[in-house]
């Protein structure tokens, strides 16, 4: 195989990675998801399994919220209680489902994607995921200890957050920072291995114009973790310092100031959104052009506006202080910032529409849940610039309007991302094929029981119904209780999936190595990809991604690829 | 030494095992773990400035400020052997083994007297940590440099005793490079945080 | 879209721009209809702040509705014409981008959002509701801020200003004291008058929050904020703390009543003569019933003893807003 073209990018050679496993003797069955395997592909796996295993008890806890909530008074649990629930519920949703299962996603694509056979640090990689499990069991601990877990909700603010009723040294409060600690040193752990894989092991002839937009993602929302997780580590570790060791970083008698928490909190928080939203974004633009069966429209737009949005993302944190007595110049200042994102943002929904827009659209389950997402995250768009319009805010802000734009925001379009991914990759990753009926069904229910759930809070947070509450007035009541019967039937939603997931896995029908006739370094592999993927023979990138209907090949002696996984293919179903 | 991509013909020569081979990748991601860490210092650093100048409270009674003849020597001698980890490094690359081991043996002594200058100074101070925002705000920023300080001299025993262990440097030199720069970055946060804390009291 | 050929009939151009055109005006009578309707999504206007803002939102719901509706409607007419048949492996036009269509929908919205954010500065600014801010120390900064940098800001503010009404939020009650001493837990306003306030708050964080009023400001333990608004209509509105405050953050809400000036001026005479008696306060009742209950559920701090006032909120009275 000599290289005709010059190279761009010859960032690698394949055979500095040929060194052996580095697990020799790895179990080759299920329990190697119990181990401390360093195989990328296991461990985005383990990550998946586990933060779905997340996702059902955030969406447990949220079902007694919603319980407790359609009714006006506090009846069904206390107050205090409902306080906590509401504090794991964030939690739990946010770093123990959606961040675990986009770094899934990381390790699952990232490397065949790229043509790489692993991450560039497994073992790196295989400690980030461990900690997952333990920071998820600290988390889940703080049930059992004296007082409950933190009722302090997620963004913990001082000084409510250091009060510590009870006076232990081992509380709820005390966890909760310790295990959002723990999230944030496996997050960077991450960031870095995923960034310098994506720098610096693509295939040769990969350019950067020639890597898939979920790449791009990857890097611009893995960039974010790297400058905004440190910040909000210092703001924990004062936190952690005031709740447990008596100083005054946010106590008022000391001299502390409890604002500088909420700068520290949000400089991180607000971009942590764009580093759940911008996997998700790529995901959408992976799979517009499979499913419309074209090029991903303005390609080089596309990916340079995810940079457009790390950047602007860092300068926007202050839009969640308007109302906390920010002078008037400092709020108008990040009103414009704010409202700068919708460009970049807008950009990727052009695109997407500009995809479609002539296609030969196949309305997969995937293809559902993306079109979908997209619907639900332009409107999220529209109340995101209510809310960034400093007199609108300053009425609803703080209120549900901002549950209903945020969960519109996390739920209906980056869940709904992360599902439209898991139906389309997990022929890939498993060998199997997932069942289209069951996933249409999962889509339908999904689809009416969010709109059910979010649409109505936008409602009562405009009538000045507060958010966090645990009991509200009787006009909030009709509202909360189509709220709570949205949020019941997101509930029923799942058991098809799940219940496609486990039987797809266990006896589905044998994936081939592209099942969707899609274009891109993944699916010119076997299904599921050996352990190493392309091993020593990593194919040259010759054009960009997404030669739709160009009659392009994406890389040289394409067919040779195709034949090789097909006789892969077709060799373990004869071995199985 | 600086991140050299192998050449596929020394290649076959590389020890397979511990992952050596990874050398230009440990760099690239040592850099960039590093430029994370740095935006922790720059938070705290930020945060110090904030308070030192809108907090109602800042010095608590009694206390004058800091002294600063005795914590500049000490900076002196922190900042110092960064050029010392520097000779150690070159004398590796010059395949002087026995030099190498020497400067890094003074640098890991001079990164001990300045953690133990910094005890001294901890002991002796008036306040402590409860002592209002200006008592927390300066404990947590020495003992967080502190941290990285005693965190760098244990990286370096540890490269120190694997310097011992026959053909180690035959795959490149990458953790001594690593921990070289981690040094090098402790050093300038403590300048940096010199002139914060000592230099602007008033 | 000036690809756009939806059929191969009949002089295609002109069927797609009547289309298009007869879209677009769909588009926009279906976005005024929203924004002509969002006032009906707010509670009453009670404050001057509250036509300014309910304009600008419903200019933000006209524009967010047409771009709503066009995208996706744009989406569901490639749903319904764009379907590849159930066996068509074939692929779409193979078009990788138009650069002049890139560079308008970057322009379009970035007009669009400059324009919004620069009528929200100019509403912003006819408000004038946040006055200064001064930091002190202890948690219960209302003392201490009464002379000094406070007043001198106040001043400035306007010379003619009456001395604020002191709000003081707490775990979980409120308590406002009137410049001729008057202690309550419901908060009085005169109409058709600036009003000034002084928010302070001696445990945690808690947000004043008057939906009737469009306006939300939070209280900061440490911090004196200034304050000020202007009712507009004579009535009971709903005070909510809108910034969580812990255990029963959701008990933590009393009323504004806002009145004509004379009949304000007489309830601040009347409500000097009452005694001072512990306000009514829901949270107390709340945790009673806990302790009774065996102090099941999980840790909050007690609630701190309700405010001692000459006129408490009326639990029983309806708010219209």
């Amino acid at each position: 195989m000599t290289s005709t073209a010059p190279a761009p990018a010859p960032s690698f050679d394949p055979r500095v990675l040929k060194a052996p496993h580095p697990v020799p003797g790895a179990p080759n069955n299920w329990r190697r998801f119990l181990s401390f395997n360093t195989d990328a592909k296991v461990i985005g796996l383990q990550y998946m399994i586990t933060s779905l295993f997340f996702l059902l008890v955030g969406g447990l806890l949220s079902m007694i919220m919603r319980g407790e909530l359609i009714t006006p008074a506090a009846d069904l649990v206390d107050p205090t209680v409902y306080n906590g629930l509401y504090t794991m519920h964030g939690t739990v949703m946010l770093f123990l489902f959606l961040f675990p299962i986009l770094n899934g996603f990381n390790n699952l694509l990232i490397p065949p994607m790229i043509g790489a056979p692993d991450m560039a640090f497994p073992r790196l990689n295989a400690a980030a995921f461990w900690m997952v499990p333990v920071f998820g069991v600290i988390l889940m601990a703080s049930f059992l200890v004296p007082g409950g877990p933190s009722g302090a909700g997620w963004w913990a603010y001082p000084p409510q957050s250091i009060q510590n009723p009870l006076g232990h040294f081992l509380n709820g409060q005390f966890l909760w920072i310790l295990a959002v600690a723990l999230s944030g040193i496996s997050s960077i752990m991450g960031a870095v291995n995923f960034i310098t894989t994506i720098i610096r092991m693509r295939a040769p002839g990969m350019g950067w114009f020639r890597m898939p937009i979920f790449c791009w993602t990857a890097v611009a929302a893995q960039a974010i973790q790297l400058i905004g997780l440190p910040v909000l580590t210092a703001g924990a570790v004062l936190l952690l310092f005031d709740l447990s060791f008596g100083t005054s970083f946010y106590r008022p008698e000391g001299g502390g100031d409890p604002m500088l928490y909420q700068h520290f909190f949000w400089f991180y928080s607000h971009p942590a959104v764009y580093v759940m939203v911008l996997p998700v974004f790529g995901i959408f633009s992976e799979l517009f052009p499979v499913y419309a069966r074209k090029p991903l429209f303005g390609y080089h737009v596309v990916a340079i506006a995810s940079f457009a949005i790390t950047f602007l993302s860092l300068i926007v944190w202050v839009h969640h202080m308007f109302y906390s007595g920010t002078p008037q110049w400092m709020r108008n200042l990040f009103m414009v910032t704010t409202m700068l994102i919708a460009v970049p943002t807008g950009i990727k929904v052009f695109a997407w529409i500009g995809t479609l827009w002539g296609g030969k659209l196949r309305l997969t389950t995937a293809m559902l849940f993306c079109l979908g997402g997209v619907f639900n995250f332009i409107f999220a768009g529209i109340t995101g610039i209510m809310l960034a319009t400093v007199p609108v805010d300053i009425h609803v802000g703080n209120t549900y309007f901002v549950v209903g734009h945020f969960h519109t925001v996390i739920f209906s379009t980056i869940t709904y991302g992360v599902f439209a991914g898991i139906y389309h990759w997990f022929p890939k990753f498993t060998g199997r094929m997932m069942y289209e009926g069951l996933g249409k069904l999962h889509f339908v229910l999904t689809f009416i029981g969010s709109q059910l759930t979010f649409l109505p809070m936008h409602a009562a947070g405009l009538l000045g119904m507060p958010r966090r509450v645990a009991s509200y007035d009787p006009e909030f009541a009709f509202a909360n209780v189509l709220a709570s019967l949205g949020a019941f039937l997101l509930g029923v939603a799942t058991i098809p999936f799940l219940l496609n997931l486990v039987s797809s896995w266990v006896r589905g029908e044998k994936a081939p190595p592209n099942p969707w006739h899609a274009i891109g370094l993944e699916w010119l592999l076997p299904s599921p990809p050996p352990a190493e993927n392309f091993e020593d023979d990593v194919p040259t990138v010759i054009s960009g991604p997404y030669g739709y209907g160009l009659g392009r090949p994406l890389v040289e002696d394409e067919q040779r690829y195709v034949a090789k996984a097909a006789s892969a293919a077709s060799a373990a179903t004869g071995g199985a | 030494m600086t991140a050299t991509t192998p050449t596929p013909a020394d290649l076959p020569a590389q020890p397979a095992a511990h992952g050596h081979g990874h050398g230009d990748h440990t760099l690239t991601g040592f850099v960039i773990f590093l430029l994370s860490e740095s935006v922790i210092f720059l938070a705290l650093f930020a945060g110090y400035a904030i308070y030192k100048t809108s907090s109602p409270l800042w010095l608590p009674p009694g206390v004058e400020g800091l002294e600063v003849a005795m914590p500049l020597r000490f900076t002196v001698v922190l900042v110092s052997s960064s050029g010392v980890i520097y000779l150690a490094e070159r004398a590796l690359h010059r395949g002087r083994l026995g030099e190498f081991r020497a400067w890094w043996l003074l640098t890991m002594a001079m990164g001990t007297v300045f953690l133990v200058g910094q005890g001294l100074e901890w002991a002796g101070l008036p306040f402590g940590l409860g002592d209002g925002v200006y008592g927390a705000s300066f404990y947590l920023l020495t003992g967080f440099h502190g941290l990285h300080v005693l965190t760098g001299v244990l990286l370096m025993g540890l490269m120190l005793a694997r310097s011992f262990r026959p053909g180690n440097y035959d795959a490149g030199s990458v953790g001594v490079t690593a921990v070289s720069l981690f040094w090098h970055f402790v050093d300038v946060i403590w300048v940096v945080l010199f002139v914060l804390i000592y230099v602007w009291q008033r | 879209m000036t690809t756009a050929s939806p059929s191969p009939g009949r002089s295609p151009r002109l069927w797609g721009v009547l289309l298009v055109l007869l879209a677009v005006l769909a588009d926009l009578a279906a976005s005024f209809w929203m924004a002509a309707a969002s006032h009906h999504w707010l509670p009453v206007p009670a404050s001057a702040a509250a036509a300014p803002v309910d304009n600008l939102f419903a200019l933000e719901v006209g524009i967010g509705s047409f771009i709503f509706f066009g995208c996706s409607g744009v989406m569901l007419w490639t749903l319904l014409f764009n379907r590849a048949p159930k066996y068509d492996l074939d692929n779409g036009d193979p078009i990788e981008g138009n650069l002049k269509l890139e560079i308008v929908w970057t322009l379009i919205p970035l007009v669009i959002v400059m324009l919004i954010a620069w009528k929200a500065i100019d509403v912003s600014t006819t408000l004038s509701t946040l006055g200064g801010k001064v930091r002190v120390t202890g948690g219960h900064g209302a003392m201490h801020g009464a002379e000094g940098p406070a007043a001198a800001l106040e001043a400035a503010d306007d010379p003619a200003a009456a001395e604020p009404i002191e709000v003081i939020g707490r775990q979980w009650s409120w308590e406002f004291i009137y410049p001729n001493g008057v202690h309550s837990s419901e908060l009085h306003l005169p109409e058709g008058q600036r009003s000034y306030l002084r928010l302070s708050a001696t445990d945690v964080i808690h947000g004043f929050f008057v939906p009737a009023f469009r306006l939300k400001q939070d209280l900061i333990p440490g911090s004196v904020i200034d304050y000020s608004l202007i009712p507009t209509r004579a009535g009971r509105y709903r005070l909510r703390d809108s910034m969580f405050s812990g255990g029963y953050f959701s008990s933590n809400q009393t009323d504004v009543v806002v009145e004509p000036p004379e009949q304000y001026a007489a309830w601040l005479e009347q409500a000097l003569a009452q005694p001072l008696r512990p306000a009514a306060n829901a949270a107390t009742d709340l945790y009673a019933q806990r302790l009774a209950r065996g102090d099941r559920g999980w840790a909050t701090v007690p609630p701190a003893p309700p405010p001692l006032v000459h006129v408490s909120a009326d639990p029983a009275a309806s708010h219209e807003g």
